[in-house]
């Protein structure tokens, strides 16, 4: 039998608005408004193709390294365990605009290979988890990364990675509920009565994950930062011993 | 291999041109969205169905285990619809006609669920991603996608083993070790994707790579009467739902 657990967690580790859940009106506009992140992604990821073709095997790894994260389990707050959105991590590591193709393409497979999500809610689903979540993280990341310039550098990349990764993961289900509560306004209430009853199923199991995901997130840099060092002064994740700041590299991922 | 792809790759449809299933599914889940949920959605998710496990020889377990996780969110979805908040009378009340709409929306979700799932059960990703190309998009985007694809079972197995490990030696005991291992195996399949990555580049090289990832596709042609016929249960489900008075 269905437990509420299952219930919650259906919401928490499938957040991907289902197939045909959404008014076909409302689908065709958010695939709209994702569009020119997507397109704009997906010619970033062309050009870095074209300037240095090794960058093409990097860039597949980290498509495949942002599907295999969103497939890792973590606890929920129902005892149950969900995914994380990887929306902040990739966002650090790669940039929102890469981020918005990679995550595009691993929405897709996740649609058929997964059943997560759907063919026509991709657009809606892209631009909350591939381009308003990437973005407000990227967008956190960088802002405690410039308030936190005069600490150790491990502490203020830790404090600056989990902001961003629970930022992405909070505005990710948040513009989820919106894009709900759009489709499906309340009788009595409206958008705002809709966005309140989606924004309260989803706040059960999705706070608390925010914060697992944040904490999980500063655990991956922090070792990365010492395995991967390279690779992370290469991303413009750290700081170089020079002193130079963590620019991105001209929306790079490689 | 993920247990839907593993299931298209020995479909006996396996070998139909992706058009040809993408006019039949895809026809049917716009009749889904489109038409009026009684009986448009309902007869497209029969028509999906019976097509899937006849033909098509879907495996039902499989299926059901694939579309339980979507079926609950569009259920939990639904459930919001019956109440409504912050009335005049009382914070929350039952939304009038809510039954109404909470069974339209989860009735043409279900049965664009169907669509979708059959069409995936019978058509591997490998099949699609090179016809991706023939829709104008980069070369060198498309052949990324295919990269990724090709790295993804390889990592998600590496994740799986990782795990494995850990759990044996208690790694997920605890919220606090579940974080700690969780962090671990993150940062355990990033360094692993770029190396392997890398060890790929120079094997690559070895054969000569300038940059083209060229491959052989399976191209069979698409004959004109198999997607006729592939438009005929999409249109028969359209005609018989505008029909008035047929149905009640």
């Amino acid at each position: 039998m269905t437990t509420i657990h299952e219930v919650l967690e259906s919401w928490s580790h499938n957040m991907h608005i289902a197939e045909g859940f959404l008014p076909p009106v409302h689908a065709v506009a958010w695939t709209v408004a994702a569009a020119p992140f997507v397109l704009h992604g997906a010619r970033s990821v062309t050009l870095a193709v074209r300037a240095d073709p090794d960058a093409k095997l990097l860039l597949g790894a980290s498509g495949a390294f942002c599907f295999v994260l969103s497939a890792l389990k973590i606890p929920s707050v129902t005892g149950s365990c969900s995914h994380p959105t990887g929306a902040g991590l990739g966002a650090i590591l790669f940039r929102p605009p890469v981020m918005a193709a990679l995550g595009t393409v691993t929405l897709l497979f996740q649609a058929l290979l997964l059943a997560h999500g759907g063919l026509t809610t991709l657009g809606a689903n892209v631009f909350s988890m591939a381009v308003v979540g990437p973005w407000v993280g990227y967008g956190g990341y960088r802002l405690v990364r410039r308030l936190t310039a005069r600490l150790p550098e491990t502490t203020a990349l830790g404090f600056a990675v989990f902001a961003g990764a629970a930022l992405a993961s909070l505005s990710t289900y948040s513009v989820t509920s919106l894009q709900l509560a759009l489709a499906f306004p309340d009788a009595g209430s409206g958008v705002l009565g809709a966005f309140a009853k989606f924004g309260a199923i989803f706040s059960i199991t999705q706070i608390p994950l925010a914060v697992i995901e944040g904490l999980v997130t500063v655990v991956i840099v922090r070792l990365l930062s010492t395995v991967a060092r390279d690779e992370l002064l290469r991303l413009a994740v750290l700081r170089s011993a020079a002193g130079g700041s963590a620019a991105p590299a001209g929306g790079r991922a490689v | 291999m993920l247990a839907i792809d593993a299931a298209a790759h020995s479909s006996p449809w396996r070998r139909v041109h992706p058009a040809v299933k993408g006019t039949l599914f895809g026809g049917l889940l716009a009749c889904a969205l489109v038409l009026p949920v009684w009986p448009g959605a309902a007869l497209s998710a029969l028509a999906a169905l019976a097509v899937g496990f006849g033909p098509a020889r879907v495996p039902p377990r499989a299926f059901a285990r694939a579309a339980w996780v979507p079926l609950l969110f569009v259920l939990t979805g639904a459930v919001t619809m019956l109440v409504s908040v912050g009335g005049p009378d009382a914070v929350l009340a039952w939304a009038p006609d809510g039954w109404r709409r909470a069974a339209e929306v989860a009735g043409r979700a279900a049965a664009a669920l169907c669509c979708q799932l059959m069409f995936a059960f019978s058509t591997p990703l490998a099949d699609l991603l090179p016809r991706l190309a023939r829709l104008g998009l980069p070369t060198a985007l498309v052949e990324t996608v295919a990269l990724t694809y090709r790295m993804l079972f390889v990592l998600l197995d590496t994740a799986r083993r990782i795990r494995t490990a850990q759990a044996g030696r208690l790694g997920y005991q605890t919220r606090a070790a579940w974080v700690r291992s969780l962090g671990v195996l993150g940062a355990a399949v990033f360094v692993r994707s770029f190396e392997r990555a890398r060890r790929m580049r120079r094997g690559l090289e070895c054969r000569g790579y300038e940059g083209e990832l060229t491959v052989l596709v399976d191209t069979p042609p698409v004959r004109p009467a198999a997607l006729l016929a592939a438009a005929l249960p999409p249109l028969s489900v359209a005609a018989a739902a505008l029909h008035p008075g047929m149905w009640p």
